[in-house]
């Protein structure tokens, strides 16, 4: 294990990768020598050159459908939209190329590339540069998405990506960039589809991802010394969703708090408390119930933006809501 | 450049086999075995054909959805092209794509789209994987005159340029975005006035003469193929259909129909191997009898072809 | 009443030299900005009428629109009444229809191509050739501001004759003992089949020429004349060339940027009337650049060396004459 912060773990996952397959480039604007609009790829432009680490113009629409060429003609490209929000630019090549070209073609292409990503909001950079986007993925049948939350799974996860033969969505939480975690050293998957339980419980289920993790955790602490045990269930990849670990949980606990930092209406947690409430109906003792960011552009000003994000405070809450 | 009996018997056997191909779905569409839309290709069948002679089974092209001719002219199987038109297991995509996806990655053609323009920017990509693996493989984006207005070309032919990419944009300009006529889509008269904002060289050339076409893209493709980076060829040319089967064109003007008929790629064709002795009438006849066969021997094998199982419908989303 | 033609191109400059050479893309907004310039100078020397080729960019009519909102025009600008079929024919019947129109002057923007064409039919109407490309012999780059004033005193009759208007040659293409076609600088017989993508850009391609001129600074076929025996606009003489093995070789620039070594088996001064036989068939004949007719096996083609081609203005020499004319020498 070594300390490093999930931005530097991010780096590691993908400077592997690119050490065992010549196949895997990274692409996108500035990712070369300024290293990434926050640091992410840092070091990597000079330890593979300017041909494995490629600056592209500002083109989203080319860096994300090039990669869909560079894949079908036998690459593996990771690339890099410097914002989630800046998604919408490049969203027919993510939605009518991406996802659906191998099943468009009879199963006989296959696109192994990752498009890395920040989103989340939290740094005062407002409604063009801060949004949870996720649920806008997971709504494409043939793309996967992964929002890890702890540096550890930041370089499982992307490892797992880079190796998964189908596009993914890698989106990494501009706020939890810098914060540091134990990291296995070398070789390191987290597989694509596996959640993880960050904290064990017996009284309560939270579902949380990317930066809302942390919250649920310190709410979990905070519900502990009130006497409730509370499981945080984190999935990592929300496509495919790892539907056994969610309901063995809920099948333990019987209540459900579902977290995401994206606004409410069509959001992810809306499909989670389908499913539950699907499939898992009889597992439940009380009304499942979603903390997430009110349907609203995300604002500038720190005290709005404090308003507008989810907090351990309304994740205690909830969960008190349903004894 | 040479360009010998041989080649240009060739070209005309995949002219008048795209023909055939065309003139087929058009009957097999009016008597309803088509579901879903069909884009032809007749008119423009030297483009594809002058161009693809160039090309080997390790280079790639993009397609359109007027793409049939550009399969065919790549090397595409027309027993698997026409039971998919079809919608038949046995066809190119199991009946997952239809007339706008076809596609044959092993012969490097990454489909036919559905989305115009959207292969600008996927021809840009396997271009960089051809030159990042060394591979000498060129790419050929084929695309239209409306597609050249999207903001993949823009973004594509920046790219494509600023990596010198081996690519040649080869733009069949037909005149019509759908039912808009050029001259109320973009204020300049010719494409290939737009490689001069890329830095790029940009040719116009008749596209409804095979050789010319195929001279063009032949230059351009070595070009690309040393390493020089890309460049646009325009070709102009002529639908002589509508946009899709069943649009009744009201928007063209039939003397202007009329006069590119008589410009007609096969026409010109034929009486240049007439001139030149290369062939006589009844060896056309024969050619065409051969490719009319093969096109009816395809209809016969999609005809006969089992329907997919509803089963297949979740299979091929992802690949393990 | 005066009347100027306007015959410009709007497919020259995008031909397959741009892909084989380095040859300039020249888009056609750059040539509506010219004919803007152009009738600027037309109207200050009061020229009555323009009458203009069709084109399927409407360079004439835009570059009108893009005048009007500064400037209210006095003279009148017309349309040539023919049937356009957006091909080079459309060059030639405006030609001959500004000449049974009266125009004074033709102004004419292409290449080698299209001045070939326009020369069949302007008849002794005297012709401004204003280059839009990097490729050619027989137009000359000049700003089109002057190009205007230049034709405008020409067609207003200020000047007429030589030095300012000069007579040109050119060459008369028999083929089978018929006049086909005519070239005004070159007419090179390749070894070929097709006429394809036109241009010309393979030296080992080359088997004869017949020029009318040649200067070491002219680009394409004539240049190789030029490095044999140069030939001026006037000099009442042609040349004739077969490619092969030979005493001499040389290097000239065929194309923009490219400069090749070119085999010369002979060569030879050839007399005004003369004719020259074109004697390995079959072949492509190219003329002025342009491969355009095809040469069969029992075809019998002969080039003739006239002294009947266009008139054509020196535009510096025509307003010079026209200044000195009016106003005299100040000094």
């Amino acid at each position: 294990m070594k300390k490093m912060t999930y931005a530097e773990a991010e780096r590691d996952g993908i400077r592997l990768e690119m050490l065992r397959d010549p196949n895997v480039y990274l692409a996108g604007e500035d990712v070369g020598i300024f290293g990434g609009c926050f640091g992410q790829t840092t070091g990597l432009f000079q330890e593979f050159g300017p041909q494995r680490v490629v600056d592209t113009p500002i083109s989203e629409t080319a860096i994300v459908g090039h990669a869909v060429g560079a894949a079908a003609a036998g690459l593996r490209p990771v690339v890099e939209i410097m914002f989630i929000d800046f998604m919408g630019v490049c969203m027919d090549e993510v939605l009518n190329q991406a996802a659906k070209m191998r099943y468009m073609f009879g199963g006989k292409a296959a696109l192994p590339m990752v498009i890395r990503t920040p989103c989340g909001a939290g740094v005062g950079a407002a409604a063009q540069h801060s949004q949870s986007l996720e649920a806008l993925f997971t709504h494409i049948p043939g793309i996967k998405v992964v929002m890890p939350s702890t540096p550890a799974d930041a370089k499982g996860l992307m490892a797992g990506a880079i190796r998964d033969n189908n596009p993914v969505i890698y989106i990494e939480h501009k706020v939890l960039l810098g914060v540091q975690g134990d990291v296995p050293e070398g070789e390191y998957i987290v597989p694509l589809g596996k959640a993880d339980i960050k904290r064990v419980g017996s009284d309560a289920t939270i579902v949380a991802w990317s930066g809302m993790v942390p919250k649920a955790l310190a709410a979990a602490d905070i519900l502990a010394k009130e006497g409730i045990s509370a499981e945080v269930v984190d999935p990592r990849t929300l496509n495919p969703l790892d539907k056994d670990t969610l309901m063995n949980s809920v099948a333990k606990t019987g209540r459900l708090v579902i977290v995401h930092e994206a606004t409410k209406t069509g959001g992810f947690a809306g499909e989670i408390a389908a499913i539950v409430a699907d499939e898992g109906f009889d597992l439940l003792n009380a009304p499942i119930k979603r903390i997430t960011a009110p349907d609203c552009p995300v604002p500038f000003s720190p005290i709005l933006e404090k308003a507008f994000l989810p907090s351990e405070e309304k994740i205690v809450r909830a969960v008190k809501e349903l004894f | 450049m040479e360009i010998t009996k041989e080649k240009l018997l060739d070209f005309y056997n995949t002219m008048v086999t795209i023909r055939s191909f065309e003139e087929k779905a058009v009957e097999l569409f009016a008597a309803g075995f088509l579901p879903g839309f069909v884009h032809l290709y007749l008119g423009e069948e030297a483009v594809a054909t002058g161009v693809c002679a160039n090309l080997t089974d390790k280079d790639f092209i993009t397609s359109t959805h007027r793409g049939h001719g550009h399969m065919i002219a790549k090397g595409g199987k027309i027993d698997l092209m026409m039971a998919e038109l079809f919608g038949k297991a046995t066809g190119y995509c199991k009946g997952k794509g239809g007339s706008m996806h076809i596609a044959d990655v092993g012969l490097g053609i990454l489909g036919a789209n559905g989305i115009v323009g959207a292969g600008q920017p996927i021809a840009t990509g396997a271009a960089f994987a051809c030159k990042y693996k060394q591979t000498g493989a060129v790419v050929v984006c084929f695309f239209g005159d409306g597609a050249s207005n999207r903001g993949t070309f823009h973004e594509s032919l920046n790219m494509a340029s600023i990596f010198k990419l081996p690519v040649v944009f080869v733009c069949e300009n037909n005149m019509y975005g759908i039912s808009n006529n050029q001259k109320d889509h973009m204020n300049i008269g010719d494409i290939s006035d737009r490689a001069a904002a890329y830095g790029i060289p940009g040719v116009t050339v008749d596209g409804n003469d095979v050789i010319a076409v195929h001279e063009a893209a032949s230059e351009a493709i070595k070009r690309a193929r040393n390493g020089d980076g890309p460049s646009i060829i325009e070709c102009k040319t002529w639908r002589h259909r509508g946009h899709f089967e069943g649009d009744p064109s009201v928007y063209k003007d039939p003397r202007e129909q009329e006069s590119w008929l008589k410009k007609d790629p096969i026409l010109n064709l034929e009486k240049r191997l007439g001139e030149l002795k290369f062939a006589s009438a009844s060896d056309l006849d024969q050619i065409k009898a051969a490719a009319r066969e093969k096109i009816d021997s395809a209809v016969e094998f999609a005809k006969k072809s089992p329907e997919p199982s509803p089963d297949d419908l979740l299979t091929d989303i992802y690949a393990s | 009443m005066s009347t100027v033609g306007i015959i410009a191109n709007p497919a020259s400059g995008k031909d397959i030299r741009r892909l084989v050479s380095y040859g300039t893309v020249f888009d056609n907004h750059e040539k509506v900005n010219i004919v803007r310039r152009i009738i600027l100078g037309l109207a200050a020397t009061k020229v009555d009428r323009i009458v203009y080729m069709p084109d399927y960019f409407n360079i004439i009519p835009r570059a009108v629109d893009g005048l009007n909102r500064q400037e209210k025009l006095s003279l009148e600008i017309c349309k040539a009444d023919i049937e356009p079929t957006f091909t080079q024919a459309d060059s030639l019947e405006a030609a001959k229809f500004m000449r049974n129109d009266g125009a004074g002057c033709i102004i004419t923007l292409g290449g080698d191509g299209t001045n070939r064409m326009v020369a069949r039919e302007c008849g002794e109407v005297p012709l401004v050739p204003v280059s839009t490309g990097t490729n050619n012999v027989f137009p000359t780059m000049v700003e089109g501001t002057v190009a205007g004033l230049a034709a405008g005193v020409v067609a207003k009759g200020l000047v007429q004759d030589a030095p300012s208007v000069i007579q040109t040659k050119k060459l008369v293409i028999y083929k089978n003992g018929v006049p086909v076609d005519i070239a005004l600088i070159d007419a090179v017989a390749l070894r070929d089949s097709f006429i394809g993508a036109r241009a010309i850009w393979e030296a080992n391609r080359l088997l004869q020429t017949v020029t009318t001129r040649g200067e070491p600074h002219n680009i394409g076929i004539s240049s190789i004349a030029g490095y044999l025996v140069p030939l001026g606009i006037t000099d009442p003489a042609g040349l004739a060339i077969e490619f092969g093995d030979g005493p001499n070789t040389l290097l000239a620039p065929i194309a923009p940027g490219l400069i090749v070594p070119v085999s010369i088996a002979k060569h030879r001064r050839m007399t005004i009337g003369e004719q020259v036989r074109i004697n390995k068939v079959p072949c492509i004949l190219a003329l002025d650049g342009e491969r355009e007719i095809e040469v069969k096996e029992n075809d019998e083609v002969c080039i003739k060396l006239t002294f009947d081609g266009p008139r054509v203005v020196d535009v510096k020499a025509a307003l010079r004459e026209s200044v000195l004319k009016t106003v005299g020498s100040r000094g």
